[in-house]
């Protein structure tokens, strides 16, 4: 079955986003996928609040990935933002190293992760934005990727 | 009060640069390398991940600056080695820092590592040494966006900045989306001048009291504006995005005069700041405020190692010599340096 949540404005796509955190487990990486405005950004936002980062969560385009210390009973003390917009192709993805990021006590949440998805030998979590046709707002976010027994049952959960 | 002679080098992005500044932030010689010029002079064609690129290039830029400045190569008259630490690309950043390591064990000087964003915010100071204090500036880039109060040289409060993108990743993602070239803040504004502003409804925002910037909105706004009205001409496009963009940055540049008074100049810097709607704008704010202002020169606009080397000066007469032990500080904020 596909797990998705729909969200009409960016206050819902922060939410879907904390709720999300909340089936994190430290090691796990998240591929964001959709256009240029879909809600990628917003939505690291609410993970990263709901697993307790206190420095505001802005854009990593520039410096690719930002760290940010969490303080959460998940076991996850740091978020790793990545975003690989900028990149062109999979051998500067494996420059990146991203991989090597994700330590025990860790979690990485990888923007415009199309190219990154090649690259990580782990399972990975996708989350893929839609953009609804004809409303502004709407987008609606499907989950895939590496989904045991355990995430499952929350996921049909955070799913509308 | 900053003394001696910089060497400085920085690698913080995708451009390879060395300067020699003195403390009269007189600038002996500045030596820029872009990818561009790389691929013409080295034969190589650079990545954007441009580690490797600084690795090679890193060494012919520092002794050109040198011979540009007069000095010898082997065993220069500097006091103090100045390096970019962060913010910035960690693979590049740690190209600068240990070359700059290793001419400070080589010719036994201090080596002091610097913030870029504090050389951004020194650059004014090197084309207008007579500038009054203190002065407001609009720090535009394609990694950063904020507005600074500055007291007096590193004396620095920053009082808003990006939720979300920088004004410069805006317009490199917009210019993305519309099919031009990287970087996108060049080809928007080329083609903005022949468009009409206000041709694409976009939304105004960030229209709080607070002095904060956004620009994720604005970006998908055009995004969806374009999809919706895909008759509009691209230079009227672009001319409305720059339009949003530069109104949103004037309108909290404003709000941050009115609130701080005294203030005895307003200056750009970043390389958003080489944008014309932007210049045109704070010249016009400046008149009204009856202050000057301190519009950089475009190569002093972008990223350039003759500001990091008057930073570096600064924080060496102030804060003493980095440890050898210092590391890269992809994420180091402006906020931790005082």
């Amino acid at each position: 079955m596909a797990y998705q949540r729909v969200c009409a404005s960016d206050a819902a796509t922060v939410e879907a986003g904390a709720a999300l955190a909340a089936l994190l487990r430290p090691g796990d990486v998240v591929l964001l996928t959709g256009p240029l405005g879909a809600g990628k950004t917003t939505f690291v936002k609410g993970v990263a609040r709901a697993l307790g980062v206190v420095e505001r969560v802005t854009s990593p385009t520039f410096t690719m990935v930002r760290q940010h210390a969490a303080h959460n009973d998940q076991g996850i003390a740091t978020l790793h933002h990545a975003d690989v917009y900028r990149v062109d192709s999979i051998a500067e993805v494996r420059d990146l190293d991203l991989g090597e990021l994700v330590e025990e006590d860790a979690v990485a949440l990888v923007e415009w992760g199309e190219l990154a998805a090649a690259v990580f030998g782990r399972e990975v979590l996708t989350l893929d934005f839609v953009l609804d046709e004809g409303d502004e707002e709407t987008r609606r976010i499907v989950v895939g990727g590496a989904i045991d027994a355990a995430r499952a049952s929350a996921l049909a959960r955070w799913s509308d | 009060m900053a003394t001696g002679v910089a060497l400085a080098i920085e690698t913080s992005c995708d451009d390879t640069a060395a300067a020699v500044v003195d403390a009269t932030w007189r600038v002996r010689s500045s030596v820029i390398e872009s990818s561009i010029d790389q691929h013409r002079e080295f034969g190589g064609v650079v990545p954007e991940l441009a580690g490797r690129a600084h690795l090679t290039t890193v060494g012919p830029v520092v002794r050109r600056a040198l011979d540009d400045a007069g000095l010898d190569p082997r065993a220069p008259a500097i006091d103090v080695v100045a390096v970019t630490a962060g913010p910035g690309l960690v693979g590049s950043l740690l190209i600068g820092l240990s070359a700059a390591k290793a001419y400070s064990l080589a010719w036994d000087v201090p080596f002091v590592g610097v913030n870029h964003l504090e050389g951004h915010l020194f650059a004014p100071l090197l084309e207008r040494p007579d500038l009054q204090w203190p002065i407001v500036t609009l720090l535009v880039s394609g990694g950063h966006s904020m507005i600074v109060v500055q007291r007096g040289p590193g004396e620095h409060v920053v009082v808003g900045e990006t939720i979300d993108d920088a004004a410069g990743e805006a317009y490199d993602k917009v210019a993305r989306w519309l099919g031009l070239a990287y970087p996108g803040g060049p080809e928007i504004d080329r083609l903005a001048r022949q468009g009409t502003g206000g041709a694409l409804k976009l939304p105004v925002s960030m229209t709080g009291d607070d002095f904060d910037l956004s620009f994720s909105g604005l970006k998908t706004a055009v995004v969806r504006a374009t999809e919706k009205h895909p008759e509009v001409a691209l230079a009227d496009v672009a001319a409305s995005f720059q339009d949003a963009v530069a109104e949103q940055l004037l309108r909290k540049l404003r709000r941050v005069l009115e609130a701080y008074g005294e203030v005895r100049g307003v200056a750009l810097a970043g390389g958003v700041a080489a944008n014309s709607a932007l210049r045109r704008g704070v010249e016009a704010l400046a008149d009204e405020f009856a202050i000057p202002s301190l519009l950089p020169s475009l190569a002093m606009c972008t990223d350039n190692a003759a500001m990091i080397g008057a930073a570096g000066l600064h924080r060496f007469a102030h804060d003493g010599p980095s440890d050898l032990s210092l590391s890269a500080r992809p994420n180091w904020s402006l906020s931790e340096v005082s």
